[in-house]
């Protein structure tokens, strides 16, 4: 029987590097505007929009915000039975460029602005043969 | 309209014929009157709901006319407002019917198409679950932080449009809430509770239009629009906003920069300021719309609407009453019709018409509304 491998939800989002992974934005060469994901481009106005690259966004940012979402999604989300309230949060990245992203390793109660948060990759759910498909989260840095 | 609720035996079709029967009896029309029509799109089932404005003039009886379909989400009936306001000022037609029609799926909005990697709607459900209002607990929070509003500031929102939709017939919830009970509704998306999110439901208006001249021949008090406007948003702009993932913030732009662009615009082309209405219909999506939208309409300044809430000047009898249908917060939302439910309301509270919950000496109002991806339409209306 094959060995249970992990993988991302959706491709393309973020690194597969187990430590330290980050996740794929895009970068203008013309503006310097950064934007996630990469296919999502956002221009200053006056730019040429000229000469996209793909760049690895920071792995640390701050708390800005959060909420605790106490009922569960609707589909495609994939919600644990029975579904546990979790955290979302807006983190701010030195880029200059807020992310959204599920919180982990934090009790919901214990969530707080201001704090430092690295990007984590853990377990969104698995899939009908019961691999783990994963997703970006946010960790407190301890 | 066609009141609010949900009508499981009814499909927008339904809704819409009858919303534009009431339309055509309240201005003494016939349906062959009517020389344009613009219709929002209803997005939940197939074609026939992206063409509404064919569907239902096929039922009406097809004459020939000029349809147009409109899809700007949450903002799409303030959108079919203005396209038809500008097939009458430009004079190519002189009577248009605007119609709003929505069956909107109950509790959770959910995603709209398939899963497609590349739309960043998909990619906001599946990867992270995050519900509209969850985007709008991560707005709240920053304003708790920045100006210190609390959750009785939030219920204060719910309290005071109930107040206001209990007057109203057509409201779909008529209770009176009080602080303690919108405190004590089950957490939803922390700090937004229950009773601080609106419902969504099913509803139908149309609203007719026509040029000044003929007006004349059907009414001897119209009311007249006095600007439009319509929004997007401002690169930069900090908000979280609805269906992305990601927001590059600028120090130098506003927050719901869409909404901010399509109110100026209005009160560009009226030549009415926010310091001149008389009432105002705003989005109420969250308690946190509700106080934002004070500020980002020019109502009060930064960190000055749980002020201008608690002391009671949004009521009816204020100096600006704020949603006094009783706004989504009563209606619930109807997501391609929401627009015109608060444009019936001012025409209605122009017209003297609103009974007990009528603005005494109304001359002045304004609507309002936004929905995701940076849009957002306005319209300011005066007797």
């Amino acid at each position: 029987m094959d060995a249970k491998k992990p993988r991302a939800a959706v491709d393309g989002l973020f690194t597969m590097d187990p430590e330290e992974p980050r996740l794929i934005g895009g970068k203008c060469s013309s503006c310097g505007s950064y934007f996630f994901p990469k296919f999502y481009q956002t221009h200053k106005p006056t730019c040429s929009n000229r000469g996209v690259e793909e760049v690895l966004l920071s792995r640390r940012g701050t708390l800005e915000s959060f909420t605790v979402q106490h009922y569960p999604p609707p589909p495609p989300f994939v919600s644990p039975r029975p579904f546990v309230p979790y955290g979302l949060g807006l983190v701010a990245l030195p880029e200059g460029i807020n992310i959204i992203g599920i919180m982990t390793g934090i009790a919901v109660e214990d969530l707080k602005t201001g704090i430092e948060v690295e990007l984590v990759l853990e377990t969104l759910h698995q899939d009908e043969k019961g691999n783990d498909l994963l997703s970006w989260k946010f960790k407190p840095v301890d | 309209m066609h009141p609010w609720g949900k009508f499981p035996r009814k499909s927008f079709v339904d809704l819409g014929v009858e919303a534009i029967i009431n339309a055509l009896n309240d201005a003494g029309m016939q349906w062959t009157d009517i020389q344009a029509m613009v219709s929002g799109c209803f997005i939940w089932d197939g074609v026939g709901g992206l063409l509404s404005g064919h569907s239902i003039a096929a039922v009406m009886g097809e004459t020939g006319i000029p349809i147009t379909n409109v899809f700007n989400v949450c903002a799409t009936a303030t959108s079919t407002f203005r396209a038809a306001y500008q097939t009458v000022a430009s004079g190519e037609q002189d009577i248009c019917l605007a119609l709003g029609t929505d069956i909107s799926p109950a509790g959770f909005l959910p995603i709209v198409g398939g899963e497609n990697p590349e739309d960043c709607d998909y990619l906001r459900w599946k990867m992270l679950g995050i519900t509209n209002p969850g985007y709008w607990a991560l707005e709240c929070r920053q304003r708790m932080e920045r100006y210190g509003t609390t959750e009785v500031d939030l219920a204060r929102a719910k309290v005071a449009c109930s107040k206001n939709g209990a007057l109203n017939p057509n409201a779909l919830y008529r209770k009176v809430y009080t602080v303690d009970e919108v405190l004590n509704s089950p957490m939803v998306a922390d700090p937004l509770r229950l009773l601080m999110i609106c419902a969504t439901r099913d509803g139908a208006v149309a609203t007719i239009l026509c040029s000044a001249e003929i007006a004349k021949r059907f009414t001897s008090k119209p009311v007249m629009i006095a600007g439009v406007g319509l929004g997007s948003a401002l690169y930069g702009d900090p908000t979280a906003r609805l269906g992305l993932l990601a927001a590059p913030p600028k120090t130098d732009v506003p927050m719901l920069s869409e909404s901010y662009m399509s109110s100026q615009m209005a009160y560009r082309t009226s030549g009415i300021g926010p310091e001149e209405m008389d009432l105002v219909e705003l989005p109420d999506n969250s308690s946190w719309h509700y106080l934002q939208y004070l500020e980002t309409l020019g109502f009060c300044g930064p960190g000055e609407a749980e002020q201008l809430l608690a002391s009671g000047e949004t009521e009816l009898a204020g100096k600006i009453p704020v949603n006094p249908s009783g706004g989504m917060a009563c209606f619930g939302e109807a997501v391609s019709a929401q627009g015109l439910l608060q444009i019936h309301e001012v025409v209605k509270q122009l017209r003297g018409e609103c009974g007990e919950r009528q603005v005494q000496g109304a001359k002045v109002g304004m609507a309002q509304t936004y929905g995701m991806l940076g849009n957002s339409a306005a319209a300011v209306f005066k007797v």
